[in-house]
């Protein structure tokens, strides 16, 4: 619990905001650790089968396959689709879409790899003169490449960031906790791509290796604190972490919201989504589940070998 | 009183004013050089092509600078051509970008890609050698004292056959004309405004010494590459392709007319759904007729023969030329090297990725995310308000963010790095992880109890290193991570890696030291 002394530092409007929102937050102290561990982990579990029933579809860039995006055109999605078909025998899949907030809108034209691009934007130019087109071909041996390198990039990113965290901590139960919570972040945010439908790109990939930035510093921030405590308790410690926590996930999810709010681009729609959701489970992860494991680690028996080894 | 003093004492911090220094530094850099977009939003494609088999390092660069030669063609374009190696199998991809080009001309890129190379040799409308007989030995060229101070020479070797090929057309004819063509337009209706049909027949400019002795160009390439060049007389777009279709030709080529011409056949063909492809040219600023006729045609030289190749038996031989300067000579050496050398090339390419964004939709992009970049750090300035309660702190945090996002842009101007759409993402990365250290550095400068308790018990600088080691740790996870981003991806994803690693370190060195003291600043006067 927050000591709540009325020290001679004067009184701020400041103050008053800083001690409700830890008010707010302090059901988090009075959770019971075992809770705490055990509520995250079941999250993980759902998601790890609901990925492994349902995983996200791989995008064009890793597939292979055609996409015409039509913008500035007045037709409707069927009836492009239609007149490309009457035109060039292509069968194509149409998608509209739009943008509320720049009002920039168009159809995808999604075509089997394999398919020439230039006859749809012929028919398409033929016929739509002030359309704007823009193709993009992706053969599916590219498509393997960038899968493999894409998976590469993750694994090898994976182990770098654990080696970095071992080597900071140098202590197997707190760093494998933060392994383990970046693990369950990316498995939670592609499961939610999965459900959501949005495809792995390298985009996404991208974001996904963000995410492990992002979450490795929530769990650096809370291990630090915990485990370098100045202050009284651990509770303490702990509710004055996960304020900060708070205050730093809330700023950053608002900028990523307006980003995608504003963003007609694909590639960045697809990174402030997955992050998004990625850092709301490491929300979970980081304050919940870490600190969980950690406030069980601090007041354990084990917690003189680490005193002695960190010295403080 | 002590309140101005404080300032002239933060101002002078060295955090503070290496932070100074890098923002002007920075402001300066965009100014002079101004920011490079990638095609993503400047408008262009973006085509990776895969050789047909694995090549050597040796061949790889060969490709490329054929690739060179034969896009040049499309006039003063900006084009990058690269090579990247996956480093696991070991095959080479080649990554070629053109800016600011129309969907007509980027499909004409992809089939100059896709189409290989071919070299032709040919003399009084007589192919006698293509690429695959000519033998180029490495760095045989150079200047030619002996004849002139700015006289150049490339030395070549043909093949058997070629050889007597050559003696059977060229013997006698000693000052005639000899035409090099790296991909010329076979097989195509040549349509040319009257200039450019008189330019054709110019024998002074094409004829080498022998004068009109020696059939036209326009008579060579027609009898050598089947490219019948007609001049243009108000013929319709119709009467246009239906002479062409006569002919069997299999492209039409629209040279130094109206565009609104182009536009009408292309159409035309669509409509009809003909296989016949058409192009377009028109003479560049400062292109002198002759220039122009050699680029539709893709023709280097014609080089003037100056012996009898039925005397002598040597299968080396060598084309020489002369330039206004030393530094000419030499460029127009190595070009011509370069040409035989391309011509010699076995390996087809495959494009297995093409992207296409128009210019006027770059443009667009660009507009967006500069609002979604204003977007995102007025969302930022209001949650950290909301947050603290206090503008000082709301927005020191803000244009902190700021500042660094400057510097990205700074440092990417001064190398001229391409800002494509993941180099964008990758700054927000950058300035996400940013806001989050310096609400970090923020708390710790707070207390991290509202009691005042804390703090008095824990040193200041006890506290600042304690967010101190977070940031460093954090930050050396992020640049370890994206280390290999950088090494393992080709293509699109390099950008995002390079510019997050760029503001991460950029963050740890220069604005989150500066940040902490301007806080500590702040935080005291309150």
């Amino acid at each position: 619990m927050a000591s709540k002394k009325k020290g001679k530092a004067p009184s701020r409007p400041a103050d008053g905001i800083l001690e409700s929102k830890r008010r707010r937050l302090s059901f988090l102290v009075r959770m019971e650790p075992k809770k705490m561990i055990l509520y995250p982990l079941v999250v993980f579990v759902i998601a790890a089968l609901l990925l492994a029933v349902h995983p996200p579809e791989k995008g064009i860039d890793l597939k292979g396959g055609v996409v015409v995006t039509v913008y500035h055109i007045s037709a409707t999605p069927d009836e492009l689709a239609k007149y490309v078909k009457d035109k060039t025998g292509i069968n194509v899949r149409a998608e509209k879409f739009s943008d509320p907030i720049t009002g920039l809108s168009g159809i995808r034209l999604y075509a089997p790899a394999g398919t020439n691009p230039d006859e749809i934007s012929n028919a398409i130019q033929l016929k739509y003169k002030n359309a704007d087109i823009t193709p993009r071909v992706v053969d599916p041996t590219f498509g393997k490449i960038a899968q493999k390198q894409g998976i590469k990039a993750v694994i090898y990113a994976f182990i770098g960031m654990a080696i970095v965290v071992f080597l900071f901590f140098r202590d197997p139960i707190p760093s494998g906790t933060i392994i383990f919570s970046a693990f369950s972040d990316m498995v939670i945010a592609l499961a939610v791509m999965g459900l959501l439908g949005i495809n792995l790109t390298t985009a996404t990939i991208a974001a996904l290796l963000m995410l492990i930035g992002y979450t490795v510093d929530s769990n650096i921030l809370l291990t630090t604190r915990l485990l370098r405590r100045k202050e009284d308790t651990a509770e303490d410690a702990y509710l004055s972490a996960v304020s900060t926590g708070f205050t730093m996930s809330t700023t950053t999810l608002g900028a990523l919201l307006i980003l995608w709010l504003v963003s007609t681009s694909d590639v960045i729609d697809s990174i402030t989504i997955v992050l998004i959701f990625g850092l709301l489970a490491d929300f979970m992860n980081t304050w919940i589940f870490n600190a969980g494991v950690l406030r069980w680690y601090v007041a354990s028996p084990f917690k003189f070998t680490l005193k002695l080894r960190r010295g403080s | 009183m002590a309140r101005r003093k404080g300032i002239k004492a933060l101002l002078l911090n060295w955090r503070v004013l290496l932070l100074i220094i890098f923002l002007v530094g920075s402001l300066a850099a965009i100014a002079a050089n101004g920011l490079t977009y990638g095609i993503d939003i400047g408008g262009g494609v973006a085509l990776i092509a895969k050789p047909e088999k694995p090549v050597s390092g040796d061949t790889v660069n060969g490709i490329i600078t054929s690739l060179q030669n034969r896009l040049n063609t499309f006039g003063v374009k900006d084009i990058t051509i690269e090579s990247q190696r996956d480093p696991e199998t070991g095959e080479s991809l080649i990554v070629v970008k053109v800016a600011n080009i129309t969907l007509d001309e980027a499909k004409q890129i992809k089939n100059l890609i896709e189409s290989q190379g071919v070299l032709y040799m040919e003399f009084n409308g007589v192919i006698f050698a293509t690429g695959a007989d000519v033998t180029v030995h490495s760095s045989d060229w150079g200047l030619n004292p002996r004849d002139c101070s700015t006289c150049w020479y490339v030395g070549f070797q043909l093949s058997g056959k070629a050889q007597d090929n050559f003696k059977k057309v060229a013997s006698g004819k000693t000052g005639w004309p000899v035409d090099i063509f790296l991909d010329p337009p076979t097989n195509s209706l040549l349509v040319v405004s009257s200039r450019v049909y008189q330019e054709l027949q110019n024998p002074a400019d094409f004829n080498g010494k022998a004068g009109t002795q020696a059939p036209t160009l326009l008579e060579r390439i027609e009898k050598a590459f089947n490219i019948t060049v007609v001049e243009y007389n108000n013929q319709t777009a119709e009467e246009i392709i239906a002479n062409a279709t006569n002919l069997g030709k299999k492209s039409i080529i629209i040279a130094d007319l109206p565009e609104s011409l182009y536009n009408q056949v292309k159409d035309a063909l669509l409509q009809a759904g003909s296989k016949i492809r058409v192009s377009y040219f028109t003479p560049q600023p400062n292109e002198d007729m002759r220039d122009f006729v050699k680029r539709i045609l893709n023709l280097y030289g014609p080089y003037t023969l100056k012996f009898d190749p039925a005397q002598g038996n040597s299968d080396r031989l060598q084309l020489s030329g002369s330039a206004a300067t030393k530094e000419e000579a030499l460029q127009e050496a190595k070009r011509i090297y370069s040409v035989l050398r391309s011509g010699s090339l076995a390996v087809k390419l495959h494009v297995i990725s093409e992207e296409y964004i128009s210019p006027t939709l770059g443009a667009g992009f660009k507009k967006q995310a500069g609002i979604a970049g204003i977007g995102a750090l007025i969302a930022v300035l209001l949650i950290v308000y909301y947050h603290y309660r206090r503008w000082k702190i709301a927005i020191p945090v803000a244009s902190t963010s700021l500042f660094e996002v400057t510097i990205i842009l700074g440092i990417a101007a001064l190398i001229r790095w391409n800002l494509d759409l993941p180099s964008i993402a990758g700054i927000i990365a950058a300035i996400g992880t940013g806001v989050d250290q310096q609400i970090v550095i923020t708390d710790e400068l707070l207390g991290g109890s509202p009691s005042g308790k804390v703090a008095r018990r824990m040193g200041l600088i006890k506290r600042m290193a304690r967010a101190f080691f977070v940031i460093l740790a954090s930050a050396t996870t992020t640049i370890v991570a994206m280390s290999f981003l950088l090494m393992y991806f080709v293509g699109t994803l390099k950008g995002f890696a390079f510019t997050t690693i760029l503001g991460v370190l950029i963050g740890v060195l220069v604005t989150r030291p500066a940040y902490a003291e301007i806080a500590k600043h702040l935080l005291s006067l309150d």
